[in-house]
């Protein structure tokens, strides 16, 4: 695998990722800004709408039938929230050429072509999206937004999310908010649209079997060529200073038979090193089936199928997850509480040190085993203007002692308990 | 070792079944880091009523055995789970169990032939006590109820409810609080010993491996074990018919959710695969991406993304699967029952989507993960995944037309739909 990355105007990079490891190219594009209560609805209303037609392929039913002439090329968007910034992303992932039945097609030069007119030359008709696709789109944004609690276990993480960042860019659900939905026209999506063209920060990666021709694809492509130069406007993932906050538990009733809990926790931790010692920290807490939480929650206490962990590292937030019976409440609370106390006093092993390394190293060695994963790698680096190769990364993580896990362990606190519980069982209390 | 190798994506296949019985297949994939291992059982939770080699008489147990097995083979006799040990090796480690089979696999890229120690070590070496197996009650009890969540799972449920009077596809993999209750540690031992025989198991590797030697490396960690006779699974008789035709439940979903299910029946070996080709194809046309149905749906805000189009198929059955979210499950139905009807097969639509069908199945050759899982699931239908690479580029219109008219029948159809109260 080779990495090359190149600014081709300001603001504007590709990310060229050579490997011939798959049957694939993947060619993704990233469009960051910051997330605000204010654009968050429109971000999400438009990577949903530039997905239904270009100039030159005015409806997504077209778009299916040209994608599914390239072999089954295959389109995906959505967005994401990375630490601050929203992210709308687009990919599209086509057969390498040696593998087509037949020879003699640049699918690769297509597939470049056919992302680069989706993302930047959607179809308008008198300086607006077109009304009908802004409307379809409208109803099935609404939609995602009511569907939030569908998932109970995904509900109750971002609900403990919004809880621990009210009012903060971070809080704020990234498909958006059906009061700001209804204000959005076709014209003023179009003007938003064109406001974070010229100003937001564009990636674009290509990953597969490339070469030179690549990068001039991309720079000679009509809709690259129109696009200006921009002091890229996104925030940098740096290492911020929390505030001490008090520890709060919410509670939510809801129809379920299981309950879920989310618990929120803050590292306050001071510099990027201590990065690789959250990562240990959490694996030996909940990151893996040797950890802490499923030792302790499910295979001794038996109260849990799912108990385990996860780092945030953009937030410097660890998240404790658990779907217990809800009359275990207590039960499960104080063993979880326990477990956080045992990472303080250093109740942990060297052998679970070694373990969870073993584990993290396994994953970070096989990044370039897949391309999406290996472009969320870069695009992570990217993003916190830290490169750090993948031997380096490693080094690192071996590097972490005892004394920086159990002073990570020191520095956390509880910042929000988030339960999602059954309505029943609350009548039952009173 | 048998060597098959397949000219569009450029793969082998070695294969070759040992004199225990056991199949032991190996994908070599160059240049990549990750190595995955599946070792599988052709047994799964349909599988409760049958009778042990060498015995005459029928045995049933409890629905929910294959999968309580599943858990309870990383216990070890030294108080070791296994799970634990091979995640200390820094391997990603996991098992499932399906209607047909169960599997127990390994992903790493440090460690492969310590955790394959292990791996073999606990397949082989089953521990049950009375206090382990109650204690799972308990694990068990809470993933039931944690699917108890998933809409997607019980409007899937349902469907089967409708399609099936007697075939235990019909229900949950993992059998019921009360199903489970019953379950003992001779129960466990006896289904051990009737499924984990290696004349009724398989291996799949895929990594950079040079498979003679992993073949060696494989062979040696086998305990000495003879093969058994032919064990013979019993099936209760399932009519053609459908059981109903509509099937609703209420639960707290934002929009109804449906399932449209098509009863089938399984094809013959040797037209299997064709028969699968032929309705994915037939699949796309009517409500894929590109079809009219999908855009008329769409724009009338009937359907919000391209609903889920499966077939599934394994011993006495087979289903077509079509699965969405819609504010009016119903008129999805209809629609999709009104254009089966008065379908013709258009050859550049034919062309286009056998095109597109042709780029998927290539790309199920990227992740050794994938390639793996997919090789062992087939060989337990008696398939060879390359035979699909094959059969896509000479399927006719003929026998798509063929399969449309015998397989996407009316009176076969059955909607489950999950919607608020």
């Amino acid at each position: 695998m080779q990495y090359k990355e190149k600014e081709i105007k300001k603001g504007i990079k590709i990310h060229l990722i050579k490997t011939e490891k798959f049957k694939t190219n993947l060619i993704a594009v990233f469009l960051s800004l910051p997330i605000t209560k204010e654009n968050v609805t429109k971000n999400s209303l438009l990577s949903a709408v530039l997905r239904r037609g270009t100039q030159n392929m005015p409806t997504s039913m077209q778009i299916s039938q040209e994608l599914e002439e390239m072999y089954g090329a295959s389109f995906d968007n959505g967005i994401d929230k990375t630490g601050d910034n929203h992210v709308l992303k687009f990919y599209l992932e086509s057969i390498n050429d040696k593998y087509l039945p037949q020879q003699g097609e640049n699918m690769l030069k297509t597939s470049i072509e056919k992302l680069l007119e989706i993302v930047f030359n959607p179809l308008t008709e008198n300086g607006k999206f077109k009304e009908e696709y802004v409307k379809q789109e409208k109803e099935n944004i609404k939609r995602i937004i009511e569907g939030k609690p569908d998932n109970k276990a995904r509900y109750a993480f971002d609900r403990c999310i919004e809880e621990m960042y009210k009012d903060q860019p971070y809080g704020l659900y990234k498909y958006g908010y059906i009061e700001d939905l209804e204000k959005i026209d076709a014209k003023t999506l179009y003007e938003h649209y064109e406001k974070i063209k010229s100003e937001c920060k564009i990636d674009i990666f290509v990953s597969g079997s490339i070469d030179e021709e690549t990068i001039k694809i991309v720079e000679e492509n009509e809709n690259i060529k129109n696009l200006q130069e921009r002091e890229a406007q996104y925030i940098i993932n740096k290492i911020e200073e929390k505030p001490e906050a008090q520890e709060k538990e919410v509670k939510e009733e809801m129809e379920v038979t299981q309950g879920k809990i989310v618990i929120g926790l803050d590292l306050h931790i001071e510099n990027e090193e201590q990065r690789y010692d959250a990562l240990l920290y959490n694996a030996i807490l909940g990151g893996s089936a040797n950890s802490k939480m499923f030792q302790e929650v499910r295979e001794k206490a038996s109260l849990a199928y799912t108990a385990g962990s996860s780092y945030v590292r953009y937030k410097n937030n660890i998240f404790v997850k658990c779907g217990i019976e809800i009359k275990n409440y207590e039960k499960a609370m104080k063993i979880i509480r326990k477990q956080l106390e045992d990472m303080k006093i250093g109740n942990f092993t060297a052998e679970d040190i070694e373990n969870a390394k073993k584990g993290i190293i396994s994953t970070i060695k096989s990044i370039d085993d897949e391309q999406d994963t290996e472009i969320t790698y870069f695009f992570g680096q990217e993003l916190s203007g830290n490169k750090v190769s993948i031997d380096e990364y490693i080094e690192k993580i071996q590097k972490v002692s005892k004394e920086n896990i159990i002073k990570i362990a020191n520095s956390i606190t509880i910042n929000t308990i988030y339960f999602l519980k059954n309505i029943e069982t609350a009548k039952e209390e009173q | 070792m048998q060597i098959i190798e397949n000219s569009k994506v450029k793969e082998k296949l070695y294969i070759e079944k040992l004199e225990n019985g056991l199949t032991i297949m190996i994908i070599p994939k160059k240049g990549i880091q990750k190595k995955y291992v599946i070792w599988g059982t052709n047994y799964g939770s349909n599988d409760s009523k049958f009778v042990v080699p060498g015995e005459t008489q029928k045995t049933e147990v409890p629905k929910g055995v294959a999968h309580f097995l599943e858990h309870k083979m990383f216990e070890q006799e030294s108080g070791v789970n296994s799970l634990d040990t091979l995640t200390a090796l820094g391997v990603d480690a996991n098992a499932y169990t399906t209607n047909d089979h169960t599997a127990y696999l390994f992903e790493c890229t440090e460690n492969f032939y310590p955790a394959l120690d292990e791996l073999m070590d606990y397949v082989q070496h089953p521990y049950f006590t009375d206090e382990n197996v109650e204690k799972e009650k308990g694990i068990i009890g809470q993933e039931i109820m944690m699917y108890d969540d998933y809409p997607e799972w019980k409007v899937y449920l349902n469907a089967l409810e409708a399609m099936y009077h007697e075939h235990p596809v019909k229900l949950d993999i993992t059998g019921t609080i009360e199903t489970i209750s019953k379950i003992d540690k001779e129960i466990l031992y006896k289904c051990y010993n009737t499924f984990y025989n290696p004349s009724n198991m398989a291996m799949v590797v895929c990594g950079d491996f040079e498979p003679e030697k992993l073949l060696q490396e494989i062979k040696n960690r086998l305990i000495d074990k003879k093969a058994n006779g032919e064990i013979k699974r019993i099936y209760p008789e399932e009519p053609e018919n459908i059981v109903k035709e509509k099937i609703e439940q209420k639960m707290d979903v934002s929009q109804p959710i449906f399932v449209i299910g098509i009863k089938d029946k399984l094809a013959d070996t040797k037209e299997r695969v064709k028969k699968h080709i032929a309705i994915e194809i037939l699949l796309n046309m009517i409500l894929g991406k590109s079809s009219k149905l999908y855009k008329e749906l769409y724009d009338e805000g009937l359907l919000f993304a391209t609903p889920s189009l499966d077939y599934e198929y394994a011993r006495g059955y087979a289903h077509i699967l079509i699965t969405g979210q819609s504010p009016e499950p119903e008129k999805v139905y209809e629609k999709f029952k009104q254009t089966v009807s008065n379908m013709k097969i258009d050859s550049n639509e034919f062309n286009r989507i056998k095109k597109r069908i042709y780029g998927e199945y290539v790309k199920e050759y990227n992740d050794t993960a994938d390639i793996a899982r997919m090789f062992l699931a087939d060989f337990f239908k008696e398939i060879n995944s390359f035979e699909f690479l094959e059969e896509i580029t000479v399927i006719n219109e003929e026998y798509v037309e063929q399969v449309l008219k015998d397989v996407f029948n009316d009176k076969k159809m059955v909607i489950s739909v999950i919607k608020k109260d």
